[in-house]
């Protein structure tokens, strides 16, 4: 926080007043508005204030962050179908991002073939939930495509089959350490896009290019999830799990594990953590949050194929993660919201103001101009940028402070436990010394 | 399918398969090169040997649009191409180190890897950019220098082009061992390869040293460039990605560091890749064909890193306690 | 007195560079040994082999009587021997309390399914996991940066918060890699006494690399010297002191300096 915004949150009360004049000022301003980026941005990062409110007890703090995302942001935009599908599609990317968290940030391990757990993940629904299954089990089996109660399941069995994924990758790759590292998942990653390109033939199992259209909708209660408002709540739930699940992770012995296999591999095996299995974790972990967005990401498309796993896609996701901040959950929210925005928001438009000012004939700017093809060198920028001026990232990580009056009040109820058990009583070392 | 097939496409097979392979040879240098002294992955390498494929076409254009070419020695048009290219390409390897990797060698290798990679995809695009506006396409067809071809059997032809690939190759490879072993910056280089910090204590100037390094690997990358665009005909901005990960690929494979390491894994790479895509078709009954001959060569560096870690012609190092 | 690591005729070889040659050291249960010798005799390679990192290729290591050799260093780590390094080696951007914690990972129980339900019995154990850490930094007397990030800590207190770190994971034996390296005459003779409890409080056996021979004579119940990879000397400070072979070693200097 700069030092500008600080008397803003100096008290409990300046804290409460600062969270109601922001979240007024943004509904308003979004409802009024017609398509405004800012606004919309300005209201998607109120996440941020409630973030930065630290004298607001904790469970208000979920319970109104709960409340702008379930109700506010609909209300304001008015259920605005545009703004919930930018918003479902900005919720995809940050649950990617906060899988991919797991493994770049946490462990580590720079994985550049993330992507294609997504796609075990979207694959693992579109070949059920079409008729392509038939193309490989006999109709007498099973009748395909399953009806959409079966969505339910298959998040489960995406987020099993890319975690399976990633431990069967995992298994050789993560004893190749480094830089080494990156470049051989990015080779798993375009293994996996080939493999699912080529899988027509000799058993026709993915349709190859042609992909696999007219993906069976989820039900919910006799009714189908067919609008962006249904697939934003969808979305939103998911976040929700997936944060608590980062959260719960990165303060046990898990979590710990990794950051320590990531600050000094050597040191965190002397000191009893085995590497490959620990790694391991990080891998399915990561990837099993990839498998459940991509099933949800084929219901919603309700067409996937092969052209939704390219390389660019891991690399988006892995610029949300580094812009946001490597291992910081809240900055890889941030960055995961940037960047979606910015691809299919900010740059779509730019594009098609571009294009009304050459069709109006004001100027005329060539199509090789138009910034939507600019990712490339978007994202080149801001890697360079963000690598030499910010190499933590937005928001950098930060290790959470323990309650250290807490603990000493453990301390003299508890008793002692591993080596400190074979004496009598602790003593001060200084005293000593 | 009889056995005699397999045998009467053999000798196109390999020939493709060599000239490929001296392709790679040459791009592995330059990842063997950075890799040996900063120990730094490159990533953004393939792109300057794509910048290079594009500026020594645009020569070629260019003496082309002034009519010139037709009347000109194709060796001399060739050289002049190859000049241009290994200098630019040269200097934005330069160019490179000291926005984007300088600033970054005390920081962490993730840190500098990302960089890399962001210079990667940024030049993709920038050349995409420049050619889209000028051209109106960011596709390019090479004027073809030479377009003879020696008759080796029935089935096999060895063309003009892959000659001048592969001579090239081993005139830049012999050039650089020359280079490296007997010159005062060749030998600078090997000992900041070594120990920088004794290296500097010797007045040796590290910082020069480096630019030198970079500025010959990313010049014979950018040569190649050039090369390629003769023998594949059409370049487009997104052939080096591709053409980088194998490379490098290459240099893992004869062991990262080593120039003739550089040169045995091109090659072999090359008729791996030309074999492979030639014989699993047939040999599958169509299950698997050419359509994954990209997924032999990063399966091949997968099992390289794994079991060999050290390359086929390297030496074990283990990491210090 | 009982052996708890015996250390049988060890032999690395890098290339062609015989790192440590035949090397046998026997540890007592409950004593301090010390292993010295010039720069570059092998010490830190035999270190590296007793804790794991590298293989031995000839010879063996056994623990309580059994073979360790082969086994990963988070094995052996969690069989009981814990080690610092010569180099600092700390979780930089992890706090105090976070380092000591993951120094008792192989102790704990919760699995991945576990702490994603985060039920009462992991959350138990991550107090007490806290409150023993905790301990133990008050321990070596640094409890009030418990909350510091380890990057941001002096020097000296970094050296006993990797101590602490390799007590966390309850150790029969503890390996010190120069622990006085980089520490002032003060902070050398607080690191005696803090040695000397390790040894009476924690009833640890230890084993230091060290190259402060008043150190070394003043906490060491045994010596073994190494030259070039070799073993050419073992006895209490008493012998080493007088030994030839180690005068000529450190050229005379050293030994008469320590005296």
């Amino acid at each position: 926080m700069g030092k500008l915004f600080k008397p803003l949150f100096a008290t409990q009360a300046s804290q409460y007043a600062v969270n109601c004049v922001y979240l007024l000022v943004a509904s308003l301003w979004l409802h009024f508005a017609e398509k405004s980026v800012i606004a919309f941005l300005m209201l998607l990062f109120s996440f941020l204030v409630l973030y930065y409110s630290d004298k607001i007890p904790n469970k208000i703090r979920i319970i109104v962050g709960a409340l702008i995302f379930l109700v506010l942001l609909p209300f304001a935009t008015g259920a605005n179908p545009y703004y919930m599908e930018v918003s479902s599609n900005v919720g995809i990317y940050v649950a990617m991002a906060l899988g991919l968290n797991i493994v770049v940030g946490f462990a580590g391990l720079l994985d550049m073939g993330y992507v294609a757990f997504f796609a075990a993940g979207a694959y693992s629904y579109a070949i059920f939930a079409t008729a392509q299954a038939n193309k490989f089990i006999p109709t007498s089996v099973m009748q395909f495509p399953l009806s959409g109660g079966w969505f339910w399941l298959f998040l489960l069995v995406g987020l099993v089959v890319a975690a399976t994924f990633g431990i069967l990758l995992g298994l050789p790759v993560l004893k190749v350490k480094g830089d080494y590292l990156a470049i051989v998942t990015l080779g798993f990653g375009e293994i996996v896009r080939i493999v699912f390109n080529n899988l027509d033939h000799p058993i026709n199992i993915t349709n190859g290019p042609r992909g696999l259209p007219a993906i069976t909708q989820p039900q919910l209660f006799g009714m189908t999830l067919n609008t962006p408002l249904h697939y934003y709540y969808l979305v939103l739930i998911v976040i929700a799990f997936i944060i608590l699940v980062n959260k719960r992770l990165e303060n046990s012995r898990l979590g710990r594990a990794w950051i320590a296999i990531r600050e000094d591999e050597l040191a965190a095996q002397a000191m009893g953590i085995p590497l490959v299995k620990t790694k391991l974790m990080a891998f399915a972990t990561g990837a099993s949050f990839a498998g459940i967005v991509g099933v949800i990401f084929a219901a919603k498309q309700t067409f996937v194929d092969p052209t939704s796993f390219i390389l660019m896609q891991s690399i988006s996701i892995l610029v949300m993660v580094i812009l946001g901040g490597s291992g910081s959950v809240p900055g890889v929210i941030v960055g995961g919201a940037i960047i979606t925005v910015l691809n299919v928001q900010v740059l779509q438009e730019i594009s098609q103001w571009m294009n009304e000012l050459s069709m109006s004939g004001i100027v005329n700017i060539p199509s090789e101009l138009d910034p939507s093809k600019f990712q490339r060198l978007i994202f080149g920028v801001i890697l360079i940028c963000i690598a030499i001026f910010r190499p933590s990232g937005i928001i950098p990580a930060k290790r959470p402070a323990i309650d250290i009056e807490r603990i000493k009040e453990l301390d003299k109820t508890l008793p002692q436990t591993g080596i400190l058990g074979k004496m009598g009583t602790v003593q001060d070392g200084r005293k000593e010394a | 399918m009889g056995l005699d097939f397999y045998v009467a496409i053999l000798p196109q097979v390999l020939i493709d398969g060599l000239t490929l392979g001296f392709l790679y040879a040459v791009v592995a240098l330059g990842y063997t090169m950075v890799y040996g002294i900063l120990e730094l992955i490159n990533f953004a390498h393939g792109e300057i040997f794509m910048v290079g494929a594009f500026v020594g076409t645009e020569v070629l254009l260019y003496f082309k649009s002034g009519g010139i070419l037709d009347g000109m020695n194709p060796f001399v048009a060739l050289i002049g191409a190859l000049l241009v290219a290994t200098v630019f390409a040269g200097g934005l390897g330069v160019g490179i180190e000291r926005i984007a990797y300088r600033p970054l060698r005390n920081s962490p290798r993730l840190v500098v890897l990302i960089s890399a990679i962001g210079v990667s995809f940024l030049l993709q695009d920038l050349v995409r950019l420049v050619e889209g506006v000028t051209r109106n396409a960011f596709f390019l067809n090479s004027p073809q220098l030479f377009t003879k071809s020696i008759p080796i059997t029935q089935t096999a032809v060895l063309p003009m082009k892959s000659i001048i690939i592969m001579v090239s190759a081993i005139v830049m490879m012999i050039a650089l061992q020359v280079f490296v072993k007997q010159t005062k910056w060749g030998k600078a280089m090997r000992a900041v390869a070594q120990d920088q910090t004794t290296s500097s204590l010797m007045q040796i100037n590290v910082n020069k040293v480096i630019a030198i390094t970079f500025f010959i690997g990313s010049g014979l990358g950018g040569a190649t460039g050039v090369l390629y665009a003769q023998y594949f005909a059409t370049i487009n901005p997104f052939i080096g990605f591709l053409l980088g990960l194998k490379a490098f690929t290459a240099a893992v494979l004869g062991g990262i560091g080593n120039i003739q390491g550089a040169m045995f894994g091109g090659v072999l790479l090359g008729l791996f890749e030309s074999v492979g895509s030639a014989y699993l078709d047939p040999l599958t009954g169509g299950a698997i064909g050419a359509e994954y001959k990209d997924v032999f060569a990063f399966a091949l560096l997968i099992l390289v890193l794994l079991f060999k870690p050290e390359g086929l012609l390297g030496e074990a190092v283990k990491e210090k306690v | 007195m009982s052996t708890v690591l015996e250390i049988k005729n060890i032999t690395k070889r890098f290339g062609g560079l015989i790192a440590v040659a035949d090397v046998s050291v026997s540890i007592n249960k409950g004593t301090i040994t010390a292993v010295i010798g010039p720069n570059g005799a092998g010490k830190t390679t035999f270190f590296n082999m007793v804790t794991g990192f590298y293989v031995p290729d000839e010879g063996d290591v056994l623990l309580d009587g059994k073979s360790i050799k082969g086994l990963r260093p988070d094995q052996i780590s969690s069989r009981g021997i814990a080690r610092t390094f010569q180099n600092i080696r700390l979780f930089k951007e992890m706090t105090a309390l976070e380092n000591v914690m993951v120094g008792m990972d192989t102790r704990l129980k919760a699995g991945i399914f576990g702490i994603l339900r985060n039920g009462r019995r992991i959350k138990e154990e991550e107090e007490r996991v806290r409150v023993e850490a905790y301990r133990l930094l008050k321990f070596v007397g640094i409890e009030d940066i418990a909350n510091n990030e380890a990057q941001s800590l002096p020097y000296g207190v970094q050296r006993r918060l990797e101590i602490a770190r390799a007590l966390a994971a309850s150790p029969k034996i503890i390996l010190l890699d120069e622990p006085a390296a980089g520490m002032n005459p003060r902070e050398t003779v607080e690191l005696t006494d803090f040695i000397f409890r390790l040894r009476d409080e924690l009833k640890l056996s230890i084993v230091l690399i060290e190259h402060d021979m008043k150190l070394v004579m003043k906490l060491s119940e045994n010596i073994h010297v190494l030259d070039y990879g070799q073993k050419i000397a073992e006895g209490t400070p008493e012998e080493i002191r007088t030994n030839k072979r180690v005068i000529e070693a450190y050229l005379g200097k050293s030994a008469d300096e320590a005296s």
